[in-house]
């Protein structure tokens, strides 16, 4: 469309010309008077235009940093004219029908350039140019506020030139691709000499200070072409850039981030995938699995294998925050945990940040996993999904207004149900397991400097296992974003978000006991955040927020009328955590820059709640309590607040390698409440109250980074030592459901973890993928008998996350456009256990006695999987685009224990491990487009 | 349906079948071979009736054989401030008392002197254990469930924690007629009739179940076991009795992390397992870990007995593998005098001729292969 209008312009102005000689001097001069000061040339213009039959054609864009300043009585337009552009490159041409063309650089030129109309074509097919005009010539753009750059032969000018030009000037704007509109996320967009270098943000807003002059721009990004734009930056301008999808990479990049982040990029322990890199990875379902990919990375573990709680660097499930769209998800798994809650058909990115966790985020000790989801496309109507064994998936976009508001709704269910329930053998007809989830998410552009987002999501999940206890649970998470551009360098988003999550347990089978247990919990964000580019040096990060928490830890209500069940209703629990931060990314040099944070977070326990007090100096038990103090709606019962700092810094030893160290310290006021190893549907979460303190985590973190062969083999060493305090471990035997003074069953332990993550990169070619080592220990203290009874004689002891070694190799090869294969190999350190060490007779029964809590290990943990993938024909324009994936998870059949345990039967100890995928398990999916 | 979609169909059961079977296996840990002695203490105090307290020691999980007991140790009961009574070893590591005086408003303690050491449990309070309501049964598609119903006025109760001893009838296949006494075949004498036996079970899980949650201290038909309809249990006369023992709340803990531990485990959702703390400790060596938790209550008992005529007509246990030989009077000697064949009844030819005797394993035949002769007393 641009481009027509373009032309269309264009065209008018030869004609015009071409009139210009024929009709010369046809009209009387018009004599005009102004008294102007400071005024932008629209204005200036626009006076004119009301004081004579002139009209003024031009480009807003040349124009728009050119103040105009004079008083002149009853002078010609010439002169007057000629006044107002002296010193800059803008020329002039007034035609005879009374036209006034302003111009940029050189004269107005009477004819196109040779070959004008060939010269889109002949760049985009990617010959040579001819030399001369196309990249000389400047390209007046037509009557669009914002450029939109989309061609790399041309030279982009933005601001006005003056001949005494000099200094700095800021270049602003949106990465987006081409074809779809979609914002293009963490893209690299930089000058090579001198090196300056920004990364679009997650709305691919990119603002750049650079020297005035000509420059080439260099922008790099996952999943697009390597491109460049010629520009010419005199004064502070836009440049929305339009940038192709690299079609040919659509199978063959497996991570590639910007290319050089790693060593020359700030952030540490930081790590963005891509749904391209995401697809690859073989999952035992066949479905595309992002929480799947997460636990592929260094420092990323999990209890077992289908569980999706992850654990960061030796913390607890409950210590990462998960955000999807800015809003919190509390249970990231569907059908116990053998699928992630995202659907990978709306997801655009993970970023998931494990040590120098930005100074925006808090509220969690280990890590900030981000899940992005994408824009709608903006110009045209599609539809994607997938079509699997125990899943189908489909996907709807299009714009609602062209190039501003578009909408993308995408609903995934599974067939299980249907398939148990037909299922001859009783335990599995009367089992049930279903799950579905929907995401629906609409973007409107309002203009060029206001964007709102909506988003929601629902998903709900129900099973029954045996013909006892049915389980469901569901998330609810909206979200509003508003982003505002108030000029070039400073922007902001607001951002309201809710999250709900709960459980119900219902269960009928006997009258007398028929119950409901419900346990449910909804949080309301408000968040506003700034981001400053001060200048090429520093760039300010501020802002505030604050959640509002409304839970009810449980109840127990009966149901039917022979229930004997008394209603069992837990007070609910309000708090409000808030929050203020600002940090500065300060380049001290090409070499040196330092990240330096601060967030400030106060949390407040609400009421209305009765608090039991303890006696002092000694382990919270029922039998301690003293009191009991009530405390009116809205009264704070508890307040906790302290800084967190962080801090990071880069030093560059060469070209291609860099140092980085960070320092974190994070707060978390609420904790989950599990006695079971793995994440299941009924944790609870808890709030920190006058019984339960905040945990506070530290981090420091060193590493080393070097690229090799031209950017496209990474090599990362990282180190980190961390200090845990106050998280919430169990007492022995606690009892966590419908506990009304849950203090007497936890304690708050210390921990410590430390580690070293080795990872290697291949980025490019036809094979590619990544190695990783991670030599990692997390240990647990419960010694205080303040607080507890005393565990493993008040010795540290394993985690249960401790895994001391861990190896993965995800490969994927390339063997044509259309075939390409992904090998997995995983292997770790079998989990800490505690084992049974001796056997007595109590009774009639013999019955066994445990070790020190996680003295001993299950056997080590291997696994390989293969996919292939198999695409559709490439060509550009077909109805449908289509892929296979053939996949074998745990290729060797290696029975890897889930759980080991012990049990007497028939008066006999019996060991046994569970293993939940102990064979290779094929699965067929086929996925579409169009 | 098409062929093409029901085919279709199936193949997705299978692989649905596929993902969730042959998941458990047998594991066998090798690092477990430490060696470990710890002192396990058995039992409970009665309150109202004889008191036995049996001591023990841990075994590794791969020894075999049982557990050595601990005897020559001395075992009292002490009262708070009060006298001591001294049980008696009356059996290897068991020690017994007849009724001792226990009084409801005291509390008592067990003190153990073994293998020179000095073990000693806390004082424990004495709990009333109610009467059993009922023990009622029923007949499901799948087997026999038996439910306990109790209840506390008072609502004083609320742990409850129960054992039972079944007995049933037991018939031998064949009703053996004859016996081979010294060389000779003879008539069954009525004192060596081996057609019917009574054989005992008692209950290896642990049963516990708590009202704390209920409004009244009312346990309502809490499932104890179940027999499978086949069940060769149920094929005559079956009787269960039932004993209740009321449960202070951290013996009920105790009971209920000890069930967590060894029983209610191999799920996907499984806690960890606990280590347990008892409530005897060493006094001797504070660090050495002691097996045993002692609770202090009355017992109460109800006995039931269910008749194969009460239950569905369908059910029937499964019919053993039984054959009958017949044996000519030439062979007697080889076949019957070692004991492993027994006579049942003598063959006659169509004719009416004397042929020899018919013989079966004494599986099939002697039913004290499996059971007692000796009439239990409460049978009816």
């Amino acid at each position: 469309m641009t481009q027509l209008y373009r032309k269309a312009f264009l065209l008018a102005v030869s004609l015009l010309c071409c009139l210009l000689h024929s009709h010369a001097q046809t009209r009387a001069e018009q004599l005009i008077t102004l008294d102007l000061k400071d005024a932008s040339f629209e204005k200036f213009a626009q006076e004119i235009e009301t004081k004579t039959t002139y009209r003024f054609y031009y480009d807003p864009t040349t124009v728009d940093s050119l103040l105009v300043s004079m008083q002149v009585t009853q002078k010609p337009l010439k002169e007057i004219m000629e006044q107002a552009l002296a010193g800059t490159e803008l020329k002039f041409a007034i035609t005879p029908q009374g036209a006034v063309l302003i111009t940029q650089g050189k004269e107005f030129m009477a004819n196109l350039p040779e070959n004008f109309f060939n010269r889109e074509k002949t760049t985009a097919s990617g010959t040579t140019s001819p030399a001369g005009t196309s990249t000389t010539t400047p390209y007046m753009a037509g009557g669009n506020s914002k450029k939109k750059a989309v061609s790399e032969a041309k030279l982009y000018v933005i601001g006005v030139k003056r001949d005494n030009a000099s200094g700095n000037a800021n270049l602003a704007g949106h990465l987006r691709d081409a074809k779809t509109g979609e914002p293009v996320i963490g893209a690299s967009v930089y000058i090579q000499s001198p090196l300056l270098a920004t990364t679009t943000d997650q709305y691919g807003y990119y603002s750049l200070t650079l020297p005035v002059g000509e420059h080439e721009l260099i922008i790099r990004a996952i999943g697009i072409k390597n491109s460049k734009r010629r520009i010419a930056l005199y004064s502070n301008g836009k440049l929305d850039i339009e940038v192709e999808e690299d079609v040919r990479s659509l199978k063959e990049v497996l991570v590639e981030a910007e290319k050089d982040r790693n060593v020359a990029g700030m952030q540490m322990g930081m790590e963005r995938l891509d749904m391209r890199a995401i697809k690859q990875v073989p999952t035992a379902f066949g479905e595309t699995d992002i929480l799947r990919v997460v636990l592929t990375l260094p420092g990323v573990k999990s209890v077992g294998e289908g569980s999706t709680g992850m654990n960061v660097r030796g913390g607890s499930t409950d210590q990462n925050l998960i955000l999807f769209n800015d809003a919190t998800v509390y249970n990231p798994s569907h059908l116990f945990g053998f699928f992630s809650a995202f659907n990978p058909d709306i997801v655009k990115s993970v970023e998931l940040h494990k040590s120098n966790i930005p100074a925006r985020y808090g509220g969690r000790l280990s890590s900030v996993l981000e899940v992005i989801t994408r824009d709608g496309n903006k110009k045209k109507f599609g539809a994607s999904g997938g079509i699997g064994l125990l899943t189908s998936r489909l996907t709807l976009e299009g714009p609602i207004i062209k190039d501003k508001t578009s909408f993308i709704i995408a609903g995934r269910s599974t067939y299980s149900d249907w398939l148990l329930k037909k299922l001859p053998k009783e335990s599995f007809s009367k089992s049930s397991a279903s799950f579905y989830d929907l995401n629906a998410q609409v973007n409107h552009e309002i203009n060029s400097e206001n964007t709102l987002y909506f988003s929601g999501y629902l998903s709900k999940d129900k099973f029954q296992l045996g013909s006892d206890s049915l389980y469901n649970f569901t998330n609810h998470n909206a979200s509003v974003k508003w982003k505002h551009i108030f000029h070039n360098k400073l922007y902001s988003v607001l951002t309201g978000a809710y999250s709900h999550y709960g459980y119900g347990v219902n269960s009928e089978k006997n009258p007398v006991n028929a119950a409901n247990l419900t346990f449910d919990m909804k949080q309301a964000n408000l968040q506003a955040d700034f981001n400053y580019f001060l200048n090429s040096k520093h760039t300010l990060d501020f802002g505030a927020s604050s959640i509002l928490y409304n839970i009810s830890p449980g109840s127990l209500t009966p149901v039917g009328g022979e229930s004997l069940v008394m209603p069992d209703i837990l007070q609910r629990e309000k708090a409000l955590e808030s929050a203020l931060y600002v940090s500065d990314q300060f380049d001290i040099s090409p070499r040196l820059s330092v990240y330096v944070g601060l967030r400030y977070s106060i949390f407040n326990a609400l009421g209305p709640r009765e608090v039991y007090t303890y006696a002092p100096n000694v382990p919270k038990t029922e039998s301690t309590i003293l009191d009991t103090v009530s405390y009116g709606g809205g009264k704070a019962l508890a307040t906790y607040q302290g800084p967190e700092y962080r801090f990071s810094a880069r030093f560059g030893l060469t070209d291609h390698s860099s140092v980085k160290m960070s320092f974190n310290r994070m707060r978390q006021y609420i904790h989950m409440l599990s006695n079971t190893a793995s994440m299941s549907p009924t944790d609870t979460w808890k709030l920190s109250d006058a019984n339960v303190k905040p945990q506070v985590g530290d981090q420091i973190a060193l590493g080393y980074y070097q690229n090799f062969r031209a950017n496209t083999i990474e090599l990362s060493v990282e180190g980190y030592y961390k200090k845990m305090k106050d998280f919430l471990d169990y007492r022995n035997g606690a009892n966590i459901i419908l506990n009304h003074h849950i203090e007497t069953d936890v304690a708050n332990a210390e921990g410590k973890a430390y580690g070293v993550e080795v990872m290697l990169k291949k980025l490019t070619g036809k094979l590619n993928g990544w190695v990783s080592y991670t030599y990692s220990r997390t240990l647990v203290r419960l010694n205080n008998t303040q607080v507890s009874e005393v565990i493993n004689k008040g010795e540290f002891y394993p985690s249960n996350v401790d895994k001391p070694h861990d190896f993965t190799l995800i490969s994927n090869y390339r063997f044509s456009q259309r075939f390409s294969s992904s090998f997995n190999f995983t292997y770790s350190t079998g989990r800490p256990i505690t084992l049974p060490i001796a056997k007595y007779q109590d009774g009639n029964a013999t019955r066994i006695f445990y070790s020190d809590r996680n003295e001993y290990r299950v056997p080590d943990y291997y696994r390989v999987d293969f996919a292939l993938n198999i695409e559709g024909n490439h060509k550009v324009q077909k109805l449908a685009h289509s892929s296979w994936t053939l996949a074998v998870y745990n290729l060797t059949g290696r029975k890897n224990p889930y759980s080991v345990y012990f049990r007497t039967e028939e008066g006999k100890v019996k060991g046994y491990k569970l293993s939940i995928f102990g064979q290779p398990i094929p699965t067929i999916t086929y996925n579409f487009k169009f | 349906m098409s062929f093409y979609t029901k085919y279709l169909r199936n193949t997705l059961f299978l692989y649905f079948l596929f993902l969730l079977t042959s998941c458990e296996e047998p594991f066998t840990p090798e690092v477990l071979e430490r060696p470990n002695n710890f002192l396990v203490v058995s039992g409970f105090i009665n309150s109202n009736g004889p008191t036995a307290i049996k001591l023990s020691r841990t075994q590794n999980l791969s020894e075999e054989g049982g557990p050595a007991m601990e005897t020559r140790a001395t075992v009292t009961v002490a009262e708070e401030n009060g006298p001591t009574y001294l049980l008696r070893e009356t059996a290897a590591g068991t020690y017994t008392s007849g009724r001792l005086p226990i009084q409801n408003s005291k509390r008592y303690r067990l003190v153990i002197k073994a293998g020179g050491k000095d073990y000693a449990s806390d004082y424990v309070e004495v709990k009333q254990t109610p009467v059993i309501d009922k023990i009622s049964w029923q007949a499901e598609s799948d087997g026999l469930q038996f439910m306990v119903t109790t209840h506390d006025d008072q609502n004083n109760t609320r742990f409850y924690r129960w054992e039972y001893e079944e007995t049933w009838e037991y018939r031998a296949y064949y009703y053996s007629e004859y016996e081979y006494v010294n060389g000779e075949m003879q008539y069954r004498r009525p004192e060596n009739d081996i057609y019917l036996c009574w054989q005992n079970n008692s209950s290896k899980n642990i049963l516990i179940n708590n009202t704390v949650k209920l409004s009244q201290d009312v346990v309502s038909n809490y499932p104890l076991l179940k027999l499978p309809a086949n069940s060769d249990k149920l094929a005559n006369k079956y009787s269960l009795l039932v004993k209740q023992y009321a449960q202070s709340k951290e013996s009920y803990e105790y009971w209920d992390a000890l069930k967590k531990n060894t029983e209610n485990i191999g799920t996907l959702f499984d806690p960890l397992p606990t280590q347990l703390t008892g409530n005897i400790t060493c006094l001797t060596d504070p660090a050495e870990p002691v097996i045993g938790f002692i609770n202090i209550s009355s017992v109460e008992e109800k006995r039931i007995f269910v008749n194969k005529s009460e239950l569905p007509t369908g059910w029937r246990p499964p019919s053993m593998h039984c054959t009958i030989d017949t044996v000519a009077v030439k062979d007697l000697k080889e076949h019957f005098s070692s004991g492993f064949n027994i006579p049942v009844s003598m063959i006659y030819s169509d004719m009416g001729a004397f042929l020899g005797y018919s013989g079966a394993s004494s599986t099939c035949a002697d039913c004290r292969v499996y059971g007692t002769k000796t009439k239990p007393d409460f049978w009816q």
